[in-house]
């Protein structure tokens, strides 16, 4: 487990304020935050590269606060990997044990199964600089857990990798987190990295955690407006009634909305859609009349290449999002009846397992 | 002026200008050395070249250069890590410092170190401790400190191009400070350290300013090879002293070949 204690830090440009913070064992937890929120202080601080003057940091029940980061068992993956150029694939992994003067039999039974289940056993003798991003991150990862660390730092591990690379990466660093059940702390701007790999996020902002929790606690309950900014400023809906309509779908009853909603088995407690999975029509457009509501705007405000409109609805304020150029199009006014369309695709569910009284689920 | 040189016209000139001022110096230079081969007799010239006076410069020069050579990377070492790594405060200035040897003319080098050696303090190590003052470790003195701020600037520049963050993932895999710098930073310094020892020797073995002033010209003493060009151009001896132009000239380049050689082209001087 992993405690921190009203740790704060200034750096000048970075800095952290009175954070608190409990990591469970074999717990894959995500800081998020936008750039400059402090996330690489933070692990850097877990990491013991920097010398901190208030707060206290405690790694399985040791005080290691004042302890030198080659005292402190961490595993550290930096952003761009940083491996050493003047060693192979295989030195590299194995630094840290020939460091601890490991002998070679037990180097080579050490790094065989951690270089099979990362899939670089082909990689062992090339040279670092010849390496694809993604075999850089195996390769630092493979490193940084060959002198099996009892916490996994992960500095934006996928940022420079391409989409489709970063998007396979991901799952893969849950089955090695599955695989080995290393406490690991991994640190992203990225929201839906966060939400694919995280059993718990914490978002940081300012240099403070603003809120701690599960994915869908950090989605569905953001405790402050940063929270909401931060993941987008979805509208978020209670669900009051379900009714099941067969063929995986529900039509949930959000204070006299009927929304139709992919349907999992459970009971659907609250809907979230961003501003961006709502479209803005002034007619009534022909189709399948579900998931479409008549509206009011009530403002607009224009925010570089799109315009965020806020639309009541049987009492309830949307926020609909729409480019700019679509917008000068439709000529829309404060006080003009538009139809919202919810993308199907964008809706977001989050579902409890149990039914309350009063709840139909047929 | 800036206008009249718009578009293709503008462009074809700033090429003409700059590669026409890449040939007015290689020409420049290719006429000194074809003004050095049509002066010399090459038979004077091997016969001064392996002179008994002429070999005890050339052994003193590699010599001094040498030691001093050692001495400075071993100094200039920590001194550019320190500068470039860590941050403490009056940095800029003591940074600025270090440059001064480079800046200020190595005659006024010497006769600072002369004027020190006329301390108390300095007397008393040139009596005592070690003979300076016209002497052959005169030589290595002066060419240290001459040699020793190119060293720490040259390092430096290594120094601040290695990424912090290696030495940082070195800690993280056991390594304490001093192992994480012997076996992380300095692999990674490697092309650089070995480009500063090579131009910094190089640089030793033609230094005269602040040598002459501290050690002397006393010939088969402390004869360096830049002193042996000035003995022999005081003597009007013009053969002695273009042989020995040619032995600076060929230690230069092959320095520079050397650097070549066995860097390429990973490390920019």
């Amino acid at each position: 487990m992993i405690k921190i204690k009203n740790l704060s830090i200034d750096l000048g440009e970075f800095f952290l304020k009175n954070i608190n913070l409990t990591i469970s064992d074999r717990e894959y937890f995500v800081i998020l935050g936008p750039t400059g929120a402090g996330k690489t202080v933070l692990i850097e601080c877990i990491a013991g590269l920097h010398r901190i003057r208030q707060g206290e940091i405690w790694i399985d029940g040791n005080n290691v606060t004042s302890l030198a980061p080659e005292e402190r068992k961490v595993g550290y993956v930096p952003q761009d990997y940083v491996l050493f150029p003047f060693l192979n694939v295989a030195d590299n992994i194995a630094f840290g044990l020939r460091q601890a003067k490991c002998s070679r039999t037990y180097i080579e039974a050490k790094v065989k199964p951690l270089v099979s289940l990362m899939g670089i056993s082909h990689l062992l003798h090339r040279n670092t600089r010849s390496l694809s991003g993604g075999e850089k991150q195996r390769v630092a990862l493979a490193r940084a857990l060959a002198l099996s660390p009892k916490v996994l730092l992960l500095d934006e591990p996928l940022s420079s990798l391409d989409l489709q690379t970063s998007k396979y990466l991901r799952l893969e660093l849950r089955r090695i987190h599955k695989e080995l059940g290393v406490t690991t702390i991994h640190i992203t701007h990225n929201q839906t990295e966060a939400e694919e790999v995280a059993d718990k996020i914490g978002i940081l902002n300012m240099g403070r955690l603003e809120q701690v929790g599960s994915p869908d606690d950090v989605f569905f309950y953001p405790e402050s407006e940063i929270v909401s900014d931060f993941i987008g400023t979805p509208n978020i809906l209670e669900c009051e009634h379900c009714h099941n309509l067969g063929q995986g779908l529900i039509e949930v009853d959000c204070g006299g909305l009927n929304i139709t909603v992919p349907h999992y088995g459970n009971m659907v407690r609250r809907i979230a859609l961003f501003p961006r999975d709502i479209y803005v029509s002034d007619t009534n457009p022909p189709g399948p009349q579900v998931n479409r509501f008549k509206g009011t705007i009530s403002s607009i405000k224009s925010a570089s290449a799109v315009v965020r409109l806020k639309v009541i609805v049987r009492e309830k304020t949307l926020q609909a999002e729409m480019p700019y150029d679509i917008f000068e199009d439709m000529d829309l006014k404060v006080g003009k009846e538009v139809f919202l369309l919810f993308k199907m695709k964008g809706i977001r569910v989050y579902e409890s397992k149990t039914l309350n009284e009063g709840e139909t689920n047929q | 002026m800036f206008k009249v040189l718009k578009g293709m016209r503008g462009e074809r000139a700033f090429n003409g200008a700059t590669i026409s001022a890449l040939a007015l110096l290689v020409i420049f230079f290719v006429g000194i050395v074809v003004a050095l081969f049509s002066y010399t007799d090459w038979n004077t010239f091997i016969s001064v070249l392996l002179s008994h006076e002429i070999l005890f410069a050339i052994k003193l020069s590699v010599a001094t250069a040498s030691v001093a050579t050692i001495v400075s990377i071993l100094i200039a070492v920590p001194v550019a890590y320190a500068i470039s790594q860590t941050e403490f405060p009056g940095k800029d200035i003591v940074d600025s410092m270090l440059d001064l040897p480079i800046v200020i003319s190595p005659i006024a080098l010497g006769a600072c170190l002369l004027v020190f050696f006329n301390t108390p303090v300095g007397a008393g190590i040139d009596d005592n401790i070690m003979k300076f003052v016209f002497a052959v470790p005169g030589i290595i003195l002066a060419q240290i400190i001459v040699i020793c701020a190119l060293a720490i600037r040259l390092l430096k520049s290594t120094f601040d191009s290695i990424d912090p963050r290696y030495e940082q993932v070195g800690r993280t895999l056991g390594c304490s400070k001093p192992e994480a710098f012997f076996k992380i930073t300095v692999p990674l310094a490697r092309d650089g350290l070995i480009a500063a020892s090579i131009l910094t020797w190089a640089r030793a073995v033609g230094e005269f300013g602040a040598t002459v002033t501290l050690a002397g010209a006393t010939a088969m003493k402390t004869e360096t090879l830049p002193i042996a060009i000035f003995l022999s151009l005081a003597s009007a001896d013009v053969d002695k002293a273009i042989a020995v132009i040619f032995v600076l000239v060929i230690i230069a380049i092959a320095a520079l070949l050397i650097i070549r050689r066995i860097i390429g082209r990973r490390y920019v001087i």
